[in-house]
């Protein structure tokens, strides 16, 4: 739970990385995303997950990446174990491990970094039909509207004697159903009054709203755009040396 | 002072229901039987009456989500601003008639306040400049500047009405219904909202029609009392004639304590000259005889 | 006893550790001379009953009787028993009729009592109301208080925390003001809402009657409780 609202919840902050075009952001987080798919050495995926981390602080975020690291640290021992169990040597097990807590913490630097808006903005410009984005954007906004709803529901049973610490499996999973109904139905309540405010500020009168913001590429945009792009360029190139000549 | 009634000339009539009745769809009974009302602009008009009454479907036949969204047996005519609501189309009524729901946390779409202020004109594909001044003028208007690139989630209870409020006031309507704008906030808050409410009329000549169980908050500001009870409209008046009607006090609606005394004491043959709106001004009378 | 303050004051906070839902960070909790933090919730909640604002928060049993038992299975009563309570406290509401509908049909005012009834079938010493009166109008209310008046008389300690003053008023609770998560006030309520400058500052309006009360040139001892106390003074002060 915890994980989750610190490693993908946007944060406002005043950062150089936090300025750039919101398609500049995404980008550095999707060339990250695939070098570390693509490097095949240790020493390799080290440095990238140490760029990501200093890109981090740039981002005056490095602490909730780094929490984000910590609390992935539990699925990548399992993915070493697994490797390493199944005989596919530890250089291997080590590089799947860490590809992905890149992988992980990449994604954590893009969503931590980009606001609900910037991200509308950017499907908006990926031509995403209107009712999508603007599906998105609600149930984003929504989230912790029904995480307080969801403390506050498990407070009242748990005044009428429910317990969710005791009990088998299945009983466990039982004990989900007073939370459960009662959060969806005040979902399903919710849509219904959304749908009503949506209609009274003529939602849907046109297939393309105009928009409050706009997406403009400066200098530095560009610049970081087109280091990042060079320098994927470059290391592909490198590896794909390295892979044909082996070591 | 309300703007209608520092008016010198006759009250042009911003909304007129005539003979509505409409009845759901999968109901036996209608939710509102022949009501007809007429709304002066720049009137406050307090909508009063028990859970069931049909208050919530007369806001919706003023607003247009009855026919439009929600179909059902309609018959009667209701107009705003001149245009007949059943047959305009929902974009062009919102920007005469603007309603704002109990629960401000179900109308704040977005992750902040001005973007969401700015949700209507961008349905109405209103040109980025223009967008940007108006949805500035209806955070100011509102006191929610400061608050413009807050979350939702940051904001309290009343920061939220007036967020919620403010995204109403972008589309610059002429008519404001708000249905039970101050059940959720604590008496204070609601104070502020009331006097809000009176700004907004004074210095802009929004008409209001404010549905409200609170009745002493809106007293003080109200031009008419109007009360519904089983679908129709059985009391329509001044605030201080229809409190001191005797009958209101059997139509499930929250009398004031203060005119519930003023009834009684006439039941006993104690007149007092006026009919009080506050406890202050019954003092007052009190002290006097 | 009632609890009043502005939103935000700590009111909900402060009830939420009367059943161990918080446990306090500094000082102690005592319920029957019980220390909150060496026990569970649900053994708490058993002496202290505590009534949510909002049903649609707990409302999700496919009947209302098996909705009323809910609590009574979870603490281990025995079905004699249960059946007993639940006949009771289907009455005692007023809900015998929709013993076997769905909670979820039922209009805004019925899920409050429902949810009235689910607390008091398991007879708590203690009840906690956490404000009953939202969004009622005022034939709930005047259920509501009839349901109160009720409750009163069984000698239970009843806290509501509420900031519906005219509510309030008439009950003659003791009071206890909460402003920026401290205790600004506990005593006597005509006393506490005399004192303008403090309900100010807690930002607590005053019931009309005691503004009234306030305004009069000549007036009783003591401050009018509710509109027959009013009339009958007018009455004799007028004769």
């Amino acid at each position: 739970m915890y994980w989750l609202s610190g490693g993908f919840v946007f944060r406002r902050v005043v950062s150089p990385f936090h300025r750039l075009d919101p398609r500049v952001k995404l980008l550095v987080s999707i060339e990250f995303f695939v070098l570390s798919l693509l490097v095949p050495t240790v020493p390799a995926i080290a440095l990238i997950l140490f760029a990501i981390l200093l890109v981090s602080a740039v981002a005056k975020s490095l602490r909730r990446i780094g929490r984000t690291i910590a609390f992935s640290g539990f699925f990548a021992a399992f993915i070493f174990a697994v490797n390493f169990l199944f005989g596919l040597g530890l250089f291997n097990a080590i590089l799947y491990s860490f590809r992905f807590l890149a992988i992980i913490s990449s994604t954590s630097l893009f969503f931590v970094t980009t606001s609900p808006d910037e991200l509308e903005q950017i499907m908006k410009w990926m031509r995403v039909p209107r009712d999508v984005v603007f599906a998105f954007v609600t149930a984003v906004r929504f989230i912790p509207v029904v995480m307080l709803d969801a403390f506050q529901i498990m407070d009242a049973q748990k005044s009428r004697g429910l317990e969710f610490e005791k009990g088998n499996v299945v009983k466990r999973v039982r004990n989900m159903v007073p939370i459960l109904i009662p959060l969806v139905v005040n979902s399903v309540i919710r849509s219904g009054e959304l749908a009503e405010a949506m209609e009274s500020r003529a939602y849907g009168s046109t297939p393309k709203p105009t928009s409050l913001y706009v997406m403009r590429m400066r200098w530095y945009d560009v610049a970081v755009a087109l280091a990042g792009l060079l320098l994927l360029f470059v290391l592909t190139l490198y590896i794909y040396h390295f892979v044909s000549f082996g070591v | 002072m309300s703007a209608a009634a520092s008016r010198l000339d006759q009250k042009r009539p911003i909304a007129s229901v005539e003979g509505l009745s409409f009845r759901y769809p999968d109901s036996q009974k209608p939710a509102v039987k022949d009501v007809s009302l007429e709304i002066g602009e720049g009137e406050i008009v307090l909508l009063a009456g028990p859970s069931g009454c049909g208050k919530s479907t007369l806001l919706r036949c003023l607003n247009g989500l009855i026919p439009h969204m929600y179909p059902g047996n309609y018959s009667g005519s209701v107009s705003v601003g001149g245009l007949k609501v059943a047959e305009t189309p929902m974009s062009t009524l919102s920007q005469s008639v603007g309603l704002l729901f109990q629960n401000p946390e179900n109308q704040i779409f977005m992750f902040s306040v001005e973007r969401d202020v700015a949700f209507g004109l961008q349905n109405l594909s209103v040109p980025r400049e223009e967008m940007r001044s108006r949805v500035d003028e209806a955070m100011r208007l509102l006191g929610v500047s400061d608050l413009a690139l807050r979350a939702p989630h940051e904001l309290s209870d009343g920061q939220k009405q007036r967020a919620a409020l403010a995204g109403v006031m972008a589309m610059r309507p002429k008519l404001i219904i708000l249905d039970e704008p101050t059940s959720l906030l604590d008496p204070k808050t609601a104070l502020e909202v009331v006097s809000l409410i009176e700004r907004l009329n004074r210095e802009l000549g929004i008409t209001f029609i404010v549905v409200e169980h609170r009745l002493e908050l809106l007293i003080p500001i109200a031009d008419r009392l109007v009360v519904m009870d089983g679908g129709s409209k059985v009391m329509d008046g001044h605030p201080r004639d229809v409190l001191a009607d005797p009958r209101v006090e059997g139509y499930g609606v929250s009398v004031p304590p203060v005119s519930r005394l003023y009834n009684a004491l006439v039941k006993d043959g104690v007149r007092l000259p006026k009919v009080p709106k506050t406890p202050e001004e019954m003092a007052e009378e009190l002290n006097a005889l | 006893m009632a609890i009043v303050g502005e939103n935000g004051a700590g009111k909900t906070t402060l009830v939420r550790h009367a059943n161990g839902l918080l446990k306090p960070t500094k000082g102690t909790v005592l319920v029957d001379g019980v220390d909150t933090r060496e026990t569970t919730t649900a053994t708490l909640s058993r002496k202290v009953g505590i009534a949510f604002q909002n049903p649609d928060h707990q409302l999700f049993s496919d009947s209302v009787e098996n909705e009323v038992s809910f609590a009574l299975r979870n603490f281990g009563f025995p079905q004699e028993l249960i059946s007993k309570r639940l006949d009771w406290a289907l009455n005692f509401f007023g809900l015998e009729q929709y013993r076997k509908s769905s909670p979820l049909v039922l209009s805004g005012g019925e899920k409050k009592r429902l949810t009235l009834a689910c607390i008091l079938a398991w007879d708590p010493e203690v009840v906690v109301l956490d404000e009953p009166t939202v969004g009622q109008d005022s034939l709930q209310k005047e259920k509501l208080a009839q349901v109160f008046r009720m409750l009163q008389s069984t000698g239970k300690t009843i806290v509501i925390v509420s900031h519906d003053v005219e509510f309030l008023w008439p009950i003659q609770p003791r009071l206890l003001v909460m402003s920026g998560g401290k205790l600004v006030a506990d005593g006597e309520i005509s006393r506490i809402m005399e004192d303008r400058e403090l309900l100010e500052g807690a930002r607590v309006t005053q019931p009309q009657l005691l503004r009234l009360y306030s305004g009069l040139k000549s007036r009783p001892a003591s401050p009018f409780l509710d509109v027959a106390d009013a009339r009958t003074w007018v009455g004799r002060g007028a004769g």
